[in-house]
């Protein structure tokens, strides 16, 4: 099909392989996002955290680096750098992943129905389950550079420059912050992903998907007022959430968190995580259909 | 010619309502038309054989394979173009349509180059560097007709493709189809209720009634038959009749001087001028009309659906 010929030609060339063409979609997605200069402007400034304490891990190892600063914090970098300060670097990047997600992931499905052109990709040699991978994989590798991984190289920079075994010690830790950080992301992922899908419109997914974080806690906490009882905590999901990093990471629970009824056991909180997630897939898989079927 | 699809038995319900019902029939056409009134069953027959749509029972084969078990190997040779508008509006064409090469299995160099060269082939050359958004409805078409094609595959599925266009674009997508045709490396099966799109590009159609065939024919033969009718008034008879039915022709009175002929292929009308001249008779009116879709469609229409679904040949 020579553009100066003009003529129908079937293609006879290589094909790349099947179980690559998600990569398409991760591809293209990446490309489409990072189009938007605010959307580039504001990762990027979801790594400054990051930026600030890889010096700050630094500095507090280095005694020349404190002289020149004139910083004296005096005091072990152990005692410092504790499990609940990992936590708290987490939570930070956390948040800033939410942001991330709320900015980009209604767009990337709902754009799809509302061009309908969700029957143009599965006509094609992909699945509904490699489709959603595609567009997922964005998510994953994006929230996984703002949320674990920093964390993980902040962990690891510790690690290196305490020595004796430190990082040997603290594996547990390491462990931690990549399950907590996944399970997050799993989380916000497919919650973003299935309203998209649901509701099939960018803005009403994303004030849906704001809702469910902001809006739905002050309504457990009217639950649990009128009902008298700590498991109306379960729909507070930032609650849910910080419950399960807190097993994960070995640290007690906030103390505003035992409320007036007490607190919700730790089990239920992962099994709440789990279950949104497993209803997330199930709503993907029953709404994402290249044609609607009207019953009847 | 083998079969490019299959039907066998092939029975599509959605919820509790059956679609297709019994359709049984082979496809062996360069162009085939789907013809049928709206509800007729057109755009799910595309979709089950797209593999949205799973067999309720029975089974349809492309190329010889079970569409069912072998649907991501089908959809790579497949080329969609569906009736609504689809696309993705704040990407530029050429991109748009390199992006669904891509997802079809084209490598990303390969999948530029087509696109490119499926932009220019479809006219929309200069236009391929803006956003799909900003296209009008018929350069939306071309842009779908062009993702179809970006792959190469070797059947098209073109539902509806000449939907809201102006006759000029109606026409150049006519044009472009019976192109794609003619290469002889790709069958189309073009879906609309258009008789005369139909007639324009295909060489054996199917006609669907209430998700059941109403017809299956090859035009082509239909074409080479080329059945004439002529229907004649005359003033009187005084052996014409006779004279007309020597040349070979069936012959058929109908009162008040009207007679049918179906003229064979090696009649000519001159010759039946001549008979008349011959046997002084006064031809007061004739009309002349070959057997056309559109007859075909209405028959096939005021039939009822076949229920083995199979119809062969004329009808």
């Amino acid at each position: 099909m020579a553009v100066y010929k003009r003529t129908y030609k079937a293609y006879r060339g290589a094909m790349t392989p099947g179980w690559s063409r998600f990569t398409v979609l991760s591809r293209y997605g990446f490309a489409t996002l990072f189009d938007s200069r605010m959307f580039t402007a504001f990762t990027v400034l979801s790594f400054v955290p990051f930026l600030v304490c890889l010096v700050f891990v630094y500095v507090l190892h280095s005694a020349t680096a404190q002289q020149v600063l004139h910083a004296q914090f005096g005091r072990d970098p152990n005692s410092i750098m504790t499990n609940y300060w990992f936590l708290s670097f987490l939570g930070v990047q956390a948040w800033m992943s939410f942001i991330l997600t709320a900015w980009a992931a209604p767009g990337m499905v709902s754009k799809d129905f509302a061009n309908s052109s969700v029957q143009l990709y599965l006509s094609r040699p992909l699945s509904r389950a490699e489709y959603l991978l595609g567009k997922v994989s964005v998510l994953v590798v994006l929230l996984s550079f703002t949320t674990w991984i920093p964390t993980l190289v902040l962990f690891l920079l510790h690690a290196s420059l305490q020595g004796h075994g430190w990082g040997w010690d603290n594996l547990w830790l390491a462990f931690a912050i990549i399950v907590s950080g996944l399970m997050w992301i799993a989380l916000i992922s497919l919650l973003a992903m299935a309203l998209s899908v649901l509701v099939k419109w960018r803005i009403a997914a994303t004030a849906l998907l704001l809702a469910i974080f902001f809006l739905l806690p002050g309504f457990s906490f009217v639950i649990e007022a009128i009902l008298r009882t700590a498991w109306g905590s379960l729909l507070n999901l930032p609650y849910v959430v910080t419950l399960a990093w807190a097993q994960m990471f070995r640290v007690s629970a906030p103390q505003h968190f035992r409320g007036r009824f007490g607190m919700v056991p730790t089990w239920s909180a992962w099994v709440t995580v789990i279950t949104v997630c497993v209803l997330c897939v199930w709503l993907l898989h029953s709404k994402l259909k290249a044609r609607e079927v009207e019953r009847g | 010619m083998p079969a490019v699809i299959e039907l066998d038995n092939l029975e599509v319900k959605l919820g509790n309502r059956t679609i297709l019902a019994q359709l049984n029939g082979a496809l062996s056409g360069h162009c085939i038309g789907l013809l049928g009134p709206n509800g007729s069953g057109k755009s799910t027959l595309i979709n089950t054989l797209l593999g949205f749509y799973r067999p309720t029972s029975g089974a349809v084969r492309i190329f010889g394979k079970d569409v069912r078990t072998n649907t991501r190997e089908l959809r790579s040779q497949i080329g969609y173009m569906p009736e609504t508008d689809a696309f993705i509006a704040d990407m530029s064409g050429v991109r748009f349509v390199r992006y669904m090469a891509e997802l079809s299995g084209l490598p990303a160099s390969e999948a530029m180059e087509r696109a490119h060269e499926a932009f220019f082939y479809v006219g929309l050359g200069e236009a391929r560097y803006r956003k799909v958004g900003t296209y009008s409805l018929g350069m939306k078409q071309m842009a779908k007709l062009a993702q179809s094609i970006a792959h190469g595959p070797r059947l098209l599925l073109l539902d509806e493709p000449s939907n809201g266009l102006d006759p000029e674009a109606r026409q150049r997508m006519l044009q472009l189809v019976r192109e794609i045709r003619d290469t002889g490396e790709v069958h189309v099966l073009f879906s609309s209720h258009l008789l005369h799109d139909i007639e324009e590009c295909c060489d054996q159609v199917l006609i669907l009634k209430e998700g059941r065939i109403a017809a299956l024919c090859n035009l082509e033969e239909e074409r080479k038959a080329n059945r004439q009718f002529l229907e004649l008034e005359v003033s009187q008879e005084n052996g014409f009749l006779d004279a007309v039915r020597g040349l070979g022709c069936e012959c058929a009175s109908i009162g008040a001087g009207r007679l049918k002929i179906v003229m064979s292929d090696n009649i000519e009308l001159r010759q039946i001028y001549q008979l008349a001249s011959d046997h002084t008779v006064q031809i007061r009116r004739m009309n002349y009309r070959r057997d056309s879709l559109e007859d075909i469609f209405l028959k096939a229409m005021s039939n009822k659906p076949e229920t083995n679904g199979v119809v062969h040949g004329s009808l």
